[in-house]
């Protein structure tokens, strides 16, 4: 194994979202810095209301970016992921126009579905997005930069897949998982490397999986865990569906493009751009790889399209014998309450066997 | 009350008739199609295939008073029912009791067609695709990007600069694919002369609404109301590419022209001149006049004929090309700042108005920066949160009382 460029000193790249090919931004010479939000916290109300009614986790981004808590960053890439997303991006636009923020901001425009079209369209947006990292750091990805950043990524996949084996094998709790997801998403990857290997301890809950809103930090899982539940595994974006560790072997940046945008395409199925038929198949995918026994969906209020997942989902698992328990609307400052109460309910259907 | 308007009231009862006879045609087995308002209908038009607007249907569903119990034929299915219900009541609509159906119920489509716009229409369009008899096509929504300044100068010639050729090539594609979708389920195949000749029809049209609104911004007292431009304008734009949409829009311009000639005023007492930002309020038409006697105030604008102006006009060499300019930016030109802030500020500069109301809705972003535009020009807005075509929204909202409470307190009496 050869060992990668030094990260000390890279440059930081913020990210606010889940569609980022990190290889692009690791072979311009950058670190990709995932900006995950929180449940819990103020917003002020500048940030609550300038983008609209949104995702109160996408406004406390909003919030923490407008009160310069990110002002390290070189640059900020805003994926069109999602439609609070989106409005943070719209938000920022404007106000990086007045010198509210300190560093450029870029979209990142990359439609979900497939076929000849949408990837054409995919590959010029990550053109884009490497002419903006370049703008930053003054490196082209050429041909060993690509080749280098996709060796520490797929380092950081292949370590992310041992943390995967492990939750499945009862060595890893939830919240563990996740915070080790944070450091993959947020640090340099040697470094990430190392923190997600040492996410191993004993985990003897029930295993149970978890779907909805995305979780960006450890608040409902630990009081999930709480029951004597294991979260083993989640289909949204800051656990086992973040797109992290993958990469691409090409020699320019054309190929890579265009590889890249085929990788997006056949990426996990996240709610907001995806179909609720894709979400089922890849709910079911993530049961039968992680040998769950039951299921919690916990949605936000305002992040409405995992709610609209939620009839269909349950189908799936009451159809295969397990126990499905949803909350849909919770507000951002009942989820550990809203967390314990489902996993309670799950806990006690689990205990009663009624869908053994 | 001022005296309704011809054109309105001919609009009202042309799609009336033409639901009924789309309707006796459908149920006797021919394909239709229900797609939102921003898809390339043009399409459909050329290919012969009947279609009825999801937003449309949703105005006459709430009309009709029974938007809250289509809700909760959606919240039966386990469905949400507080989301994105403009777009979700027609699913409801479908599992009504015969009785409560408007004007006999919307045939099931053989076709459904939407952008995968924001986070749950695609998912909505595709609980059509799961009704037996129904297929579902989506189309891709890139974001706004890049940012023209002032784009209804720009779009109906330089559409290219206007979005970029990279958003322009994408939705291309995507017609092309609808195209042969639609041509394989149907049989048909797409004449792009006969395109061509709905576009030149599209633009016509588009001209006649252009003129309408200018001579609207210009007239003084106001010469119509709002609740009646708003049907006279929004179904031709249903029948967007036909003569009879064109000939409406003419006959509606004439109307206008007309009473400008002979200074009718909606208002004869005006005093105060509104503008109503955000979908019409369809459970309450009459809102729209509720102030006149009192205050003395009334709406002049709403977006109807002014999107209906600018919004739509495209002239290009190649139909499908020239059809994605028209629709690659129809969400950004109202909802996305600037594109939307800036253009509401113009409008309300020409339409000279006293104050704003400012309906925003649930996915509708932006809302701060139209209100910020406005404000910083001395023009007072109110903003309210609420869905436009949900009762329950509206009559939580208490939109008369606040109306009426910021005549009083915000926007003073014209001498």
């Amino acid at each position: 194994m050869t060992v990668g460029a030094p990260d000390l000193g890279a440059p930081r790249i913020g990210v606010v979202g889940a569609d980022l090919p990190r290889q692009l931004v690791l072979a311009a010479g950058a670190t990709p810095v995932r900006i995950l939000g929180s449940w819990s916290g103020p917003v002020s109300d500048e940030a609550a209301q300038l983008p609209g009614a949104v995702d109160a986790v996408a406004a406390r981004i909003l919030d923490a970016l407008l009160r310069g808590a990110h002002d390290d960053l070189a640059g900020l890439v805003v994926c069109n992921d999602s439609t609070a997303h989106l409005r943070v991006f719209y938000v920022l636009r404007i106000l990086a126009e007045r010198g509210r923020v300190r560093y450029p901001v870029h979209l990142l425009d990359a439609p979900r579905g497939g076929g000849a079209p949408r990837d054409r369209f995919v590959a010029r947006q990550y053109q884009r997005l490497a002419a903006f990292c370049t703008s930053l750091t003054g490196a082209a990805p050429d041909a060993a930069g690509l080749r280098d950043a996709a060796e520490r990524e797929l380092r950081l996949g292949e370590a992310l897949q041992r943390l995967r084996r492990r939750r499945r094998s009862g060595r890893c709790s939830g919240p563990t998982a996740l915070a080790a997801y944070r450091a993959a998403a947020t640090l340099p990857p040697g470094e990430a490397v190392a923190i997600v290997d040492a996410a191993d301890h004993p985990a003897r809950g029930r295993p149970v999986f978890v779907t909805g809103s995305a979780h960006p930090d450890e608040t409902a899982y630990e009081a999930i865990e709480t029951v004597g539940l294991t979260v083993v595994g989640e289909d949204h974006d800051t656990g086992d569906s973040a797109w992290i560790g993958d990469a691409v072997a090409a020699d320019d940046l054309e190929a890579a493009t265009r590889l890249l945008a085929g990788r997006h395409a056949g990426r996990a199925p996240l709610a907001a751009r995806s179909l609720t038929a894709e979400r089922i198949a890849h709910l079911e995918r993530g049961l039968d790889a992680s040998g769950a026994t039951g299921v919690i969906a916990l949605v936000r209020e305002l992040d409405d399209a995992p709610a609209w997942d939620a009839a269909a989902q349950r189908r799936l698992v009451e159809g295969r014998g397990m126990p499905f328990q949803a909350r849909v609307r919770v507000r951002p400052g009942d989820i550990a309450g809203a967390a314990h109460e489902t996993a309670t309910a799950l806990a006690q259907a689990l205990g009663r066997g009624e869908h053994a | 009350m001022s005296e309704r308007l011809a054109a309105a009231v001919a609009a009202t009862r042309y799609q009336k008739d033409w639901f009924a006879r789309m309707a006796a045609r459908a149920r006797a087995g021919e394909q239709i199609a229900i797609v939102n308002a921003d898809v390339p209908h043009e399409i459909l038009r050329a290919l012969e295939i009947p279609y009825v607007v999801t937003q449309w249907w949703s105005s006459i569903i709430a009309a009709k008073q029974v938007g809250p119990a289509a809700m909760e034929r959606v919240a039966a299915r386990g469905l949400p029912d507080f989301s994105l219900q403009y777009d979700a009541m027609p699913l409801g609509e479908q599992e009504l009791p015969e009785h409560m159906r408007p004007w006999g119920g919307l045939p099931a489509p053989a076709f459904a067609i939407a952008e995968r716009s924001g986070d749950v229409t695609q998912k909505i369009f595709e609980q059509w695709g799961e009704r037996p008899g129904t297929e579902t096509f989506l189309l891709s929504r890139t974001a706004a990007d890049p940012v023209p300044p002032r784009w209804w100068e720009l779009v109906s010639h330089e559409w290219e600069t206007a979005f970029g050729s990279d958003r322009l090539d994408l939705l291309q594609d995507e017609i092309e694919e609808l195209t042969s979708w639609l041509e394989d389920r149907t049989g048909r195949r797409l004449d792009r002369g006969r395109l061509a000749e709905i576009m030149r029809l599209g633009n016509e049209h588009a001209e006649w609404n252009r003129r309408t609104r200018d001579l609207v911004a210009a007239a003084r007292p106001t010469p119509v109301s709002v609740n009646d431009t708003m049907p006279a304008v929004m179904v031709p734009q249903w029948h967007r590419g036909t003569q009879w949409a064109v000939d409406a829009a003419r006959a509606l311009h004439d109307e206008v022209a007309e009473r400008v000639a002979r200074g009718h005023a909606v208002c004869p007492a005006e005093r105060r001149r509104l503008m109503w930002i955000g979908r019409g309020l369809w459970s309450d038409l009459a809102m729209y006049q509720r102030f006149q006697e009192e205050f003395g105030a009334v709406f002049v604008w709403s977006m109807y004929l002014a999107i209906a102006a600018d919004g739509y006009r495209r002239y290009g060499e190649d139909p499908v090309r020239t059809l994605a300019a028209r629709f690659v930016g129809i969400t950004d030109q109202l909802y996305v700042p600037p594109w939307s802030s800036d253009w509401y500020l113009a409008e309300a500069l020409s339409h000279d108005v006293d104050g704003v109301v400012h309906l925003v809705a649930d996915d509708t972003p932006g809302g701060v920066f139209i209100t910020e535009a406005l404000e910083a020009a001395g023009i007072p807005v109110l903003e309210i949160r609420a869905n436009n075509a949900d009762a329950r929204s509206t009559g939580a909202a208490r939109i008369p009382e606040r109306i009426a409470d910021f005549l009083r307190t915000r926007v003073p009496a014209r001498s």
